[in-house]
């Protein structure tokens, strides 16, 4: 049984989405996407019990699993290198080469024997990711039909890429599943592989000019991780003589030498994933793409291999100096990136900044390396996944409406979109505020950081930042003017049934967290660390802290429900127009000037870009995170 | 159990009327030092119950909802402080509150509002960190986040803390709304500003957001008592000492511009958290 669902669940979507390239009619397309939803979710909760698990190697005619993936592989790879020649690109197809080149020189000259036995091994944090891409990537990609839908309308496509580009939305799923179960690092690699490719197809997927030239960054980028990868691959099995995951999270803390080192490396593969500074540009580039793509990039895939990388090796970097530079470098970008968004005006982009900043409190929190520290890591990659996804859609949808993705083009929304409107509101307020996941893993984080001087001053800074930034979009979507009486606007049934079920989920989520925690957290943590918390009466508690979640969401629950009877008595109260001084005319925001002509009153968000613009920090933080990053690697030499 | 409820239920009385009674007298020192007489000190509550009488009047229904999650948050945090939790988790509440009463003022288009929300936004991220890092400071010192803790440690907190304590002070007066920080809005009005963040909250909902702050007032208050929680007698003088130079920073100062504000409140208490904390690592 086992088998047959980890089957389904890697090689199901692959199947699936060669239907989708094959049958190219929409009714046909959409009842693959959702049936393949519907599996996969499925499929994911069946996993449940099961856990942990591991499968050895199937014993397949003809080369086997092995000799399959290696065929794959360089397959995989000579597509890349071919990309890199039909966009005159030198970095990819060096980087293509250079990978080929070493992968051939390790499969065939330095592996003897079985590297690996257990081809994938399920623990908690394994099903945890599943149950993220699983679940979470299909409602993206459910929403996705009725978005493409009115995206090809809007660019008034003739012919239509829709099959091409729910080939590879699914084809990602299956590759994030494989990666996450996999225990061989070849195997891994190979998905890593899969999924640098699938986000350079979907970054290009319009095939603009500007989508192609994003989409060819994100390609050379994330081949510069996978050729830290392949040699960090060699370093690794030169030391431990194998390649199965599980062995070498075993074998022991290394202290220094090439073993270190090519941990360095993998945890550079990750920060290019992950798109940490100085890698950024390819995930800021990313957002060219249609909105779904952004939404399956920064929530339940691409971005999350890194950290679920790092996070996996986590353990064996306990007490090392790599250990250290890990938690500084992560609360750098968390700083950065948040001070960032602060400058922004462009919905997308901040959001883009603000996934890029909190994968830096993920990382950070590997590099903590507390049994607090790692939990709160664990809670934010759930948490983060479900509400960036949240919110993305809900952009996605406002721009599709607006025709802008400006903040500032989305003031008084809530007179036009009303649900929409809420539905980001909630979003935003389940980022920023107790009782709600983000900041119970925020507040875990801080505590845990409390003992590294450098990694708390940035994060209280970086936490405060962050405020700013979802504080300012929260309030300008509620603007003026009154809207009257809340009539939700009409949308397509698939897009309400995304945005209230991630919604939904989130809050479910946050309010469960102490179940979860015993349910599926302390077991993620694996043998490694101890449970860092009790959780009675529904209260996370230990010696240094208390974060009492369903005491407080229950207080939060009837404030809420005190708040909403007020507005709508409030609804029977004057309505009046702003303050203007007295001279304010019948109209909104309108008051009787000089020679008694009607002056509108403007008022713009502060976006500081004089402090935290781009123009002005990027360089900078560049130069900054590239001095860590040698840092890292250098010191592990 | 019935010890908590009490707790609960002192927190929710000592709140309004702590709070009111300290604003009284805190107008009444302003105008001593004006060389005025002042109102009575009873004056905040009549200015209060007289606002909770008057006719419902809103900009936009948001305000009326920001308007109770901003005392909601700022209750419950004074609560938890009764209750001796966790000193992070009260900063996160406390900051909920903040955060609606700026998204309440967002909610109107007046430029007054507007501009007064931003200036609001602008000082949270200046003491925000502040707070987190005195917190830190307190963690490093007695081992827990947990008030109770602190309260039972036997050694007054302001000898191993003494910059933290100003960091704290930056953090309390910017939090008071005084000179030279009353950016966003203060208690005397402001020519170029009208009533700021506060400017469309009026009649009933303005009794909120003055409530709220009392709430405030109190919390912070609570927090500075913090660093002498050995004896009820120095606890007292150092609060009332603290605020007495509360007041008369206020007086004394001039109202700078936000650049300034982040520039040295950031510098500054940086700084100064910086040195104590790393005696508290090498100590």
């Amino acid at each position: 049984m086992i088998k047959e669902i980890t089957a389904i669940l890697i090689l199901f979507p692959f199947l699936a989405a060669l239907c989708c390239y094959v049958f190219r009619f929409s009714t046909v397309r959409s009842i693959i996407v959702l049936t393949t939803g519907g599996v996969l979710a499925a499929s994911a909760i069946f996993l449940i019990p099961m856990t942990p698990f591991s499968i050895a190697a199937p014993a397949l005619p003809g080369p086997g699993i092995h000799g399959i993936i290696q065929i794959l592989d360089f397959l995989l790879l000579f597509i890349i290198l071919y990309f890199g020649f039909k966009h005159h690109s030198l970095v990819i197809i060096a980087l293509a080469a250079f990978q080929i080149v070493l992968l051939a020189y390790f499969e065939f000259f330095l592996i003897s024997g079985e590297a690996a036995v257990t081809t994938i091994y399920c623990d908690y944090l394994s099903l945890i990711m599943v149950l993220i891409i699983s679940i979470v990537g299909s409602i993206i990609c459910f929403q996705a039909l009725p978005y493409m839908k009115n995206h090809e309308t809007n660019l008034q496509l003739t012919k239509t890429g829709q099959h091409r580009f729910f080939f590879v939305m699914i084809l990602f799923l299956g590759a994030m599943n494989g990666l996450v179960l996999s225990n061989d690092m070849l195997i891994f690699y190979f998905f890593f592989e899969v999924t640098t490719l699938c986000s350079f197809l979907l970054i290009g997927h319009d095939q603009t000019e500007t989508a192609i030239k994003n989409a060819l960054r994100a390609l050379w980028m994330n081949s510069l991780g996978g050729a830290a990868f392949i040699v960090a691959l060699m370093g690794i099995y030169h030391e431990t003589a194998t390649l199965e995951l599980q062995r070498i999270l075993i074998s022991g803390t290394p202290a220094a030498g090439v073993y270190l080192l090519s941990l360095a490396l993998l945890c550079f593969a990750a920060f290019t994933k992950s798109a940490q500074f100085p890698f950024q540009s390819w995930l800021l580039g990313a957002m060219v793409a249609p909105t779904p793509v952004s939404a399956l990039l920064h929530s339940s895939t691409m971005v999350k291999v890194g950290v679920y990388l790092v996070l996996r090796l986590a353990p064996v970097m306990a007490n090392t100096f790599l250990s250290q530079c890990l938690a500084c470098f992560g609360a750098f970008t968390f700083l950065s990136a948040a001070a960032l968004a602060v400058g922004q005006s462009n919905g997308k982009k901040v959001l883009a900044y603000s996934t890029i900043s909190n994968l830096g409190l993920i990382f950070a929190c590997a590099g903590l390396n507390t049994p607090e520290s790692i939990l709160a890591a664990i809670l934010l990659i759930i948490f983060h996944a479900v509400i960036k996804a949240l919110l993305f859609l809900c952009v996605g949808t406002i721009e599709q409406h607006i025709v802008s993705r400006d903040i500032e083009d989305m003031r008084g929304l809530y007179a036009t979109m009303p649900l929409t409107a809420l539905i980001t509101v909630m979003g935003v307020i389940m980022m920023i505020m107790p009782p709600f996941g983000v900041l119970l893993s925020k507040w875990m984080a801080m505590e845990a950081a409390a003992r590294n001087l450098y990694a708390i001053v940035m994060i209280a800074l970086g936490s405060a930042l962050t405020v700013m930034y979802w504080a300012r979009w929260a309030g300008t979507l509620m603007s003026d003017p009154f809207a009257g009486r809340f009539k939700p606007e009409s949308q397509p049934i698939l897009t309400w049934g995304a945005l209230g079920s991630l919604c939904a989920g989130a809050g479910i989520l946050s309010i469960s967290a102490p179940w979860l925690y015993r349910a599926m957290l302390v077991p993620a943590l694996g043998k490694a660390y101890l449970p860092p918390f009790t959780a009675n009466n529904g209260i996370l508690e230990n010696v240094t802290g208390a974060f009492a979640v369903f005491p407080l969401s229950l207080v939060a629950a009837v404030g809420f429900i005190i708040a909403v009877w007020a507005v709508k008595r409030a609804a029977g109260a004057r309505i009046v127009m702003p303050y203007l001084s007295g001279v304010q005319t019948t109209e909104s925001a309108v008051f009787t000037g000089p020679m008694n002509r009607p002056v509108k009153a403007e008022a713009k968000n502060y976006y500081l870009s004089s402090i935290f613009g781009e123009n002005r920090l990027t360089a900078w933080i560049n130069l900054v995170a590239g001095v860590l990053l040698t840092l890292m690697v250098g010191g592990a030499l | 159990m019935m010890s908590n409820t009490v707790l609960v239920i002192s927190g929710l009385v000592a709140g309004p009327l702590l709070g009111g009674l300290i604003s009284g007298l805190d107008r009444i020192l302003t105008a001593r030092l004006q060389s005025r007489i002042g109102p009575p000190v009873l004056q905040p509550f009549y200015d209060v119950i007289k606002l909770l009488g008057k006719e419902k009047m809103v900009v936009n229904v948001w305000q009326a909802f920001c308007a109770y999650c901003y005392i909601a948050a700022a209750s419950i945090s004074l609560v938890m402080f009764f209750l001796r939790s966790d000193l992070l988790l009260i900063l996160f509440i406390q900051a909920v509150g903040a955060v609606f009463l700026v998204i309440g003022a967002l909610s109107s288009t007046s430029p007054f509002s507007q501009i007064g929300a931003h200036r609001e936004l602008l000082q949270i991220l200046s003491y925000e960190p502040l707070l987190v890092l005195v917190t830190v400071g307190i963690y490093l010192e007695t081992g827990s986040f947990k008030i109770a803790t602190v309260y039972s440690w036997s050694e007054p907190l302001l000898l191993k803390l003494p910059f933290l304590y100003l960091v704290l002070g930056y953090a309390l007066t910017i939090k008071l709304r005084k000179s030279p920080f009353d950016l966003s809005t203060s208690h005397h009005a402001h020519q170029e500003l009208v009533k700021g963040l506060l400017t469309d909250y009026s009649g009933p909902f303005l009794a909120l957001a003055e409530i709220g702050h009392w709430f405030e007032i109190v919390l912070l208050l609570g927090f500075c008592s913090l660093f002498w929680a050995t004896n009820w007698v120095g606890m007292m003088i150092l609060v009332a000492v603290t605020y007495f130079l509360e007041v008369l920073i206020d007086n004394v100062s001039a109202r700078m511009n936000w650049r300034w504000m982040l520039g040295y409140v950031w510098a500054m208490g940086l700084s100064l958290s910086l040195v104590n904390l790393i005696w508290l690592y090498a100590g």
